[in-house]
């Protein structure tokens, strides 16, 4: 519940901050509403007026094999780094939230790491270890390098919400005789599972994104974000924009509806009961 | 007598270290290993386009003496400084809005704030091109209404655009410190203060803002760690004539094949992040409400 | 060898650190077979640390905990054959009622349709017979509250262990609840021990009360004899509330208050005391009542001065403040014209009902 405004003063101050936030939420909003309409402009180079709209730079986009090429690879490469920092994330937040351990700041200053860390600083040390792997240039190190970076935000995220977790459910479970496994799966797992999925969508769409690191373990292999790079130095075709749109249109739709989700889950369980 | 005492805490401990074990290597082999790397290069020398194992300071002096890296220095760090206090400036009223007058909108508007952050980074830049460029929608349209008669030059291609930039990128991350300290603001807290006789002003300034601290300097820390050292930005918006502290590490390496000169900026880099964090570790902590 | 059976739980000498702070110091106590136990005490005196003790929770730092004559200690909580009512009842969210309540039961690999026969059993002895679809978002507190007693208890427990199980209900259900929580405490004949800082409840629900404060059992007593004879000054405090004068014990059998003997205490109340002894003598408000200065007291009398009159309707407490500076209350029936405020008057009581504890 939000507390209603009631003197005329504090209704001013609240029509004066929606016109604040509705401007926000433009800025948030105008470079992707550009992008998706100049995905629609039929001139070669973007630019206003506005004269024919054309759904043909999809297509176009659709034909380009270097585009779909690099968004299948970054779409593979961002699903096996999702998974494997939802694995190793989620035994480390349980275990942050739920257990006594030492060296806990240690512990977390290991996870916070590598999202505080430049990610270029990040990337370039990862080149000078793959030095001596330079077998695992490209594919396997753009993985191992989004990996790092996503268990740690994967990580992070989990913790927290771990920490509303109710710890009762858990000793609950093992008072009528469950065993840590059977808490695990018959407990833990259906009550995290949204968190998790979450999770897993925000690392992949991360991994999906990310740029810099991989661009500089990846090789001569290409994703997406790489291949737009190259392009944003040349002059930019506009099915570059068709596609962008939709990735970005999807993005959004990822995250707004995982995290609706979650926060619709997450009730349940919560320590403070809202009702 | 004492049948086992403790097993149960080993048990205990076996299923931490079991479940925090896989992390842990992870992040010491591709994270911790690869800044040491990059520590140990930082005092190597380069000959001939070739590292030779050395320990060195000149990398280091050249950091603090070479012109054009102490400019970039320079400028990364105005950048940053400009990009967290223009994102506080702006994400405060916001964050505010959301936590206390949003209502049933509450969750919605969060998670769309929170929502362009998680599109690639490459995308959002060539967004903004679309806008600032000389041709571009901001100037385009400027020039139809008639308020300019020549396109603005500064707004592409300069430390301008790269603000903007980074500004529209850090803002969804400095909404979200915020809004979690002012939302746990209770609302009688401020009501009781109304009741004591503070106007609303008063109000805020007494409770709402000293409670809202920890989450105004998070998202400060982090704008400007994340300002300091992003790459894809400056090197799209910025145009090239000035540098960032990036975009010189990234020529050293890349162009120049200098690895231990470029490695030795990153390490000033990571020394001047890390030493920020230590130092607002307390509002951290605060901030999360846990020990961090 | 003997043919008794063993206590249902024995706590023995059982300390608990954590580091350098002492959160239970020595505790020992037994509760016998079919016995409802309560563990009273005021927040952070170790009572819940006690309970999850038992429960598998915490583990004593030295000390044993057996239950049914065998040891537990290192014992992972799933092994041990109690039960546990939470104090936010930890009902899965995932789960209907009736899923909850079978829940223990399939972890004991019993069969489904027994499975179904008990639970439905359960229910009814709970009374919520036809809820067993419901999700647990869609009943009340009290019923809440319930379906946690009879989650617990469908496993038929050797010991079931409720953490303040009353504690988050409005006074009117907690009443309902103390009565049917009796009622089926005495039905099936299981152990139950409890954890609360409700006097009152405890009072009501239990057939022996272990007041801790401090980490430490102050007293392990039926009900009754905790309110009549408490053993500690901290007991008579917490259970029921009680007047403390502190006094010494003079030569010939009187008592000294400021240093002068108290009037109308007999010399056997402090016959096995040695002088000098610091004590302090016990009684309840509800024993004492007030007279004009200079009347002739039956009994013990001291004077005090009125700083209040709280009325109540039947019962109005006479707050009076001693020579020392502490508070001495009457709780008087209502009818009864009250002193004035600020004047000196004689609380006295019946000699019997009032004793000695050490200070």
């Amino acid at each position: 519940m939000s507390a209603r405004p009631r003197s005329p003063q504090e209704r001013g101050g609240f029509a004066l901050l929606s016109l604040y936030a509705v401007l926000i939420y433009l800025f948030l909003y105008l470079p992707i509403a550009v992008i998706v309409l100049f995905a629609f402009d039929a001139k070669p180079i973007p630019g206003l007026p506005l004269d024919t709209l054309t759904t043909g730079w999809f297509v176009e986009a659709l034909r380009d094999q270097k585009l779909t090429g690099s968004l299948l690879t970054s779409l593979r490469l961002a699903v096996v780094s999702a998974i494997l920092s939802t694995l190793l994330a989620m035994p480390a937040a349980m275990v942050l939230a739920w257990l006594p351990i030492r060296f806990k700041s240690l512990v977390m200053a290991m996870v916070l790491g590598p999202v505080v860390l430049p990610q270029l600083v990040l990337g370039l040390g990862l080149v000078i270890l793959l030095r001596s792997a330079p077998d695992l240039v490209g594919e396997p190190a753009i993985i191992l390098a989004h990996t790092t970076i996503t268990s740690s935000y994967a990580t992070l995220i989990l913790y927290s919400r771990f920490l509303g977790f109710r710890r009762s459910y858990i000793e609950a479970a093992m008072n009528l005789g469950a065993s840590e496994l059977v808490v695990f799966r018959e407990v833990i797992l259906p009550l995290v599972r949204p968190a998790l999925i979450s999770v897993f969508m925000l690392a992949f769409t991360d991994a999906f994104g990310e740029f810099v690191v991989a661009w500089f373990v990846a090789g001569f292999t290409e994703t997406l974000p790489i291949t737009i790079w190259t392009s944003l130095r040349q002059v930019i075709s506009p099915k570059v924009y068709a596609l962008s749109s939709v990735i970005i249109l999807v993005t959004l739709a990822i995250s707004l509806v995982s995290q609706l989700w979650v926060i619709r889950q997450t009730r349940l369980t919560s320590k403070v009961q809202t009702s | 007598m004492q049948a086992g005492a403790g097993s149960a805490e080993k048990r205990r401990r076996r299923f931490a270290a079991a479940g925090i074990a896989p992390l842990m290597l992870w992040q010491f082999v591709f994270f911790v290993v690869p800044v040491i790397l990059l520590l140990v290069i930082s005092f190597w020398r380069t000959r001939n386009y070739r590292m030779v194992p050395d320990f060195t300071f000149a990398n280091y002096i050249a950091v603090f003496t070479n012109g054009a890296m102490w400019r970039a220095l320079l400028l990364s760090v105005q950048t940053a400084a400009f990009v967290t206090i223009a994102c506080a400036v702006l994400a405060y009223p916001i964050a505010y809005f959301i936590a206390k007058k949003a209502g049933r909108l509450k969750g919605l508007l969060l998670i769309a704030v929170i929502a362009p952050f998680w599109i690639s980074i490459v995308m959002r830049v060539a967004a903004w091109r679309l806008l600032l460029g000389e041709n571009g929608v901001i100037n385009q349209s400027l020039l139809s209404i008639g308020l300019i008669d020549q396109p603005l030059g500064f707004l592409l291609y300069s430390p301008v655009a790269t603000s903007i930039g980074l500004v529209y990128a850090y803002l969804p991350l400095y909404v979200l410190p915020l809004y979690a300290s002012i939302d746990a603001i209770e609302d009688n807290w401020i009501a009781a203060a109304k009741d004591l006789n503070a106007g609303p002003m008063r109000a805020f300034w007494e409770v709402t803002f000293p409670l809202s601290l920890p989450g105004l300097i998070v998202g400060a820390v982090f704008c400007f760690i994340f300002g300091l050292g992003e790459f894809v930005t400056p090197a799209l918006l910025g145009g090239g004539k000035q540098l960032m502290m990036s975009q010189v590490i990234q020529d050293q390496f890349q162009r120049r094949l200098d690895w231990p000169a470029g490695a030795a900026i990153s390490i000033v880099m990571l020394v001047i992040v890390f030493a920020l964090l230590a130092v607002s570790m307390k509002w951290f902590r605060k901030a999360s409400g846990e020990k961090l | 060898m003997t043919n008794t059976k063993p206590p249902a739980v024995e706590i023995d000498a059982i300390t608990k650190s954590y580091g350098e702070t002492t959160a239970i110091r020595g505790v020992s106590m037994d509760v016998r077979d079919g016995e409802f136990v309560t563990i009273l005490g005021p927040s952070g005196c170790g009572k819940s640390t006690l309970l999850r003790m038992i429960s598998g929770f915490a583990e004593p730092t030295t000390g044993d905990v057996r239950i049914g004559g065998k040891s537990v200690v290192g014992l992972a909580p799933y092994k041990r054959d109690t039960a546990m009512v939470f104090q936010d009842y930890a009902l899965f969210p995932h789960r209907t009622i009736a899923e909850n309540i079978a829940f223990g039961l399939r972890m004991r690999k019993v069969e489904r349709a027994e499975i179904a026969r008990r639970v439905d059993e359960m229910l009814a002895l709970i009374n919520l017979s036809g809820y067993g679809g419901r999700r647990v978002s869609e009943i009340s507190g009290g019923q809440a509250q319930r379906v946690a007693l009879g989650r617990a208890l469908v496993v038929r427990p050797s010991v079931l262990l409720l953490d303040e199980p009353l504690g988050a209900l409005d006074m009117k259900l907690r009443k309902q609840m103390q009565a049917e929580l009796k009622k089926i405490h005495r039905e099936l004949g299981l152990t139950f021990v409890a954890v609360t800082h409700d006097q009152e409840e405890a009072l009501t629900l239990s057939d022996r009360i272990a007041v801790m404060n401090a980490g430490s059992v102050e007293q392990f007593a039926d009900p009754e004899t905790l309110y009549r004879r408490p053993a500690t000054r901290f007991v008579a405090d917490f259970v029921g509330g009680a007047n403390l004068i502190d006094a010494e014990v003079g030569p010939a059998g009187a008592l000294l208050f400021r240093g002068l003997p108290l009037s109308g205490i007999g010399s056997d109340a402090v016959k096995d005391r040695a002088i000098g002894d610091k004590v302090s003598l016990v009684v309840r408000p509800e024993c004492v009542a007030t007279s004009a200065l200079g009347g002739q007291a039956p009994g013990p009398a001291i004077e005090a001065m009125v700083t209040e009159v709280l009325f109540s309707g039947a019962v109005q407490q006479i707050v009076g403040r001693l020579a020392d500076g502490s508070l001495f209350v009457a709780h008087e029936q209502g009818l009864k014209p009250p002193p004035e405020r600020g004047s000196t008057v004689l609380f006295h009581w019946d000699g019997s009902l009032s004793w000695l504890v050490a200070r």
